[in-house]
């Protein structure tokens, strides 16, 4: 845990330089001689700076439930591209959103036990996000939980990487786009708010793109063929914000006292 | 008793697109997003903390019983970000408060959002608010 920490610390220490000279840009714009492309900052990499919060108060489009496109609000969960494998594990699902939603009786992991939620679920979350670029690697730090990943940018994937709830990351600019690409998940987390299924097999390609100074464009493939009969993608929106991340911890005693005191009173018959 | 206590029901329409995310960590299939509790009573522990905020109150319905109600909130920084705090409201405060009552009858009701806050006075003073 101290390690862990002290890498944190280390990732943030290392991004203040590059915060500050991308605030000083964004504050004032830069003289034309040092104007870049449009969406990469001057050392040529893409300008995803700045504290990114969901649009959840845009169109209901943004607002999806799912990675597959064609039922983006889970109105048929069920119709997903599963495998037998799959389709067998999602009987047992009893997800907190989508059509199939239960209130108070929920085995989402993350609900009932403050599990990590994993990627892509990460960005289901009503929370912020930010890129803490360094030398080798790109941070994310999310707001949901607190929870971080490493992208590694100067090496390939591990042979056999180790299974992790938020999986082995190494990522390349491809003009203004980060693209992601991650393996050796554990198979422990659901793929989305309605409980999808994954293996340890999946891979998870993400493409960030800052398509304007106000928003970033999130798309996510699913691939995982022990799950799915094929690779299903959507994508995700978020919004440039001033607000600063603050403490949004997952503590198991909290969840606890919030599911005796409120979501397991709403099906405690009324009194008469 | 210097509290007037009462419940006023009613139903609001067009609430239905409310779907899955609109809450943060939790879908909201357990509330009648279709009709809306109009509660004036004395709150009894505002409770600041993760997952999300709740606020405790006494109130009358229409019969004149007493009912211990359970209104849910938004997260914590959520609720910043629209411009309440912790302080926002005390055990002793008289408040009236619009909310979406849970399913089943039970006292249970859920007036914020990570998308919407209804309304909430507390002592006269109108708190910040959030329309979908």
């Amino acid at each position: 845990m101290r390690i862990r920490n002290a890498i944190f610390v280390g990732a943030l220490l290392a991004a203040l330089p590059f915060s500050a000279g991308v605030s000083a840009q964004t504050a004032a714009s830069a003289p034309a001689s040092q104007a870049t492309k449009p969406g990469l900052m001057a050392n040529g990499i893409p300008d995803l700076s700045g504290i990114w919060d969901p649009d959840f108060h845009g169109p209901e489009g943004l607002r999806i439930n799912t990675w597959d496109s064609s039922d983006p609000f889970a109105k048929n969960p069920d119709k997903a591209p599963m495998t037998p494998w799959a389709a067998e594990k999602f009987k047992s699902v009893r997800p907190p959103f989508g059509s199939l939603a239960t209130f108070d009786n929920t085995n989402d992991p993350v609900q009932r036990f403050c599990d990590p939620p994993g990627v892509p679920r990460i960005y289901m979350y009503p929370w912020e996000m930010t890129f803490v670029p360094t030398a080798k690697i790109v941070y994310i730090l999310y707001e949901y939980t607190k929870v971080w990943r490493a992208v590694y940018m100067d090496r390939d994937h591990p042979k056999d990487p180790d299974s992790s709830w938020m999986g082995d990351s190494v990522g390349k600019y491809e003009g203004d786009t980060f693209v992601i690409d991650t393996i050796g998940f554990n198979d422990k987390t659901w793929l989305d708010q309605t409980g999808h299924p994954h293996s340890d097999a999946l891979h998870v390609i993400e493409r960030i793109r800052r398509i304007n100074h106000d928003q970033l464009e999130i798309n996510v493939t699913i691939d995982d063929p022990k799950a799915y009969t094929k690779t299903f993608s959507a994508t995700k929106l978020y919004r440039f914000t001033d607000a600063p991340m603050g403490e949004t911890l997952c503590a198991y005693s909290e969840m606890k006292q919030f599911q005796e005191n409120v979501v397991d009173k709403t099906q405690t018959p009324p009194t008469k | 008793m210097k509290r007037k206590l009462f419940v006023v029901l009613a139903v609001v329409g067009s609430l239905a697109l409310f779907s899955g995310a609109a809450l943060a960590h939790h879908g909201v299939a357990g509330y009648d997003l279709n009709k809306t509790v109009t509660l004036h009573g004395t709150v009894t522990k505002f409770d600041w903390s993760n997952p999300h905020v709740v606020v405790y109150l006494d109130a009358k319905n229409e019969a004149g019983e007493m009912q211990h109600w359970t209104i849910e909130f938004a997260a914590p920084v959520h609720m910043v970000r629209a411009g309440w705090g912790k302080s926002s409201m005390k055990t002793g405060d008289d408040i009236v408060i619009d909310t979406h009552p849970s399913r089943n009858g039970a006292p249970i009701g859920i007036t914020s959002t990570i998308t919407f806050i209804l309304k909430t006075v507390v002592n006269g003073q109108p708190l910040p608010t959030r329309s979908e």
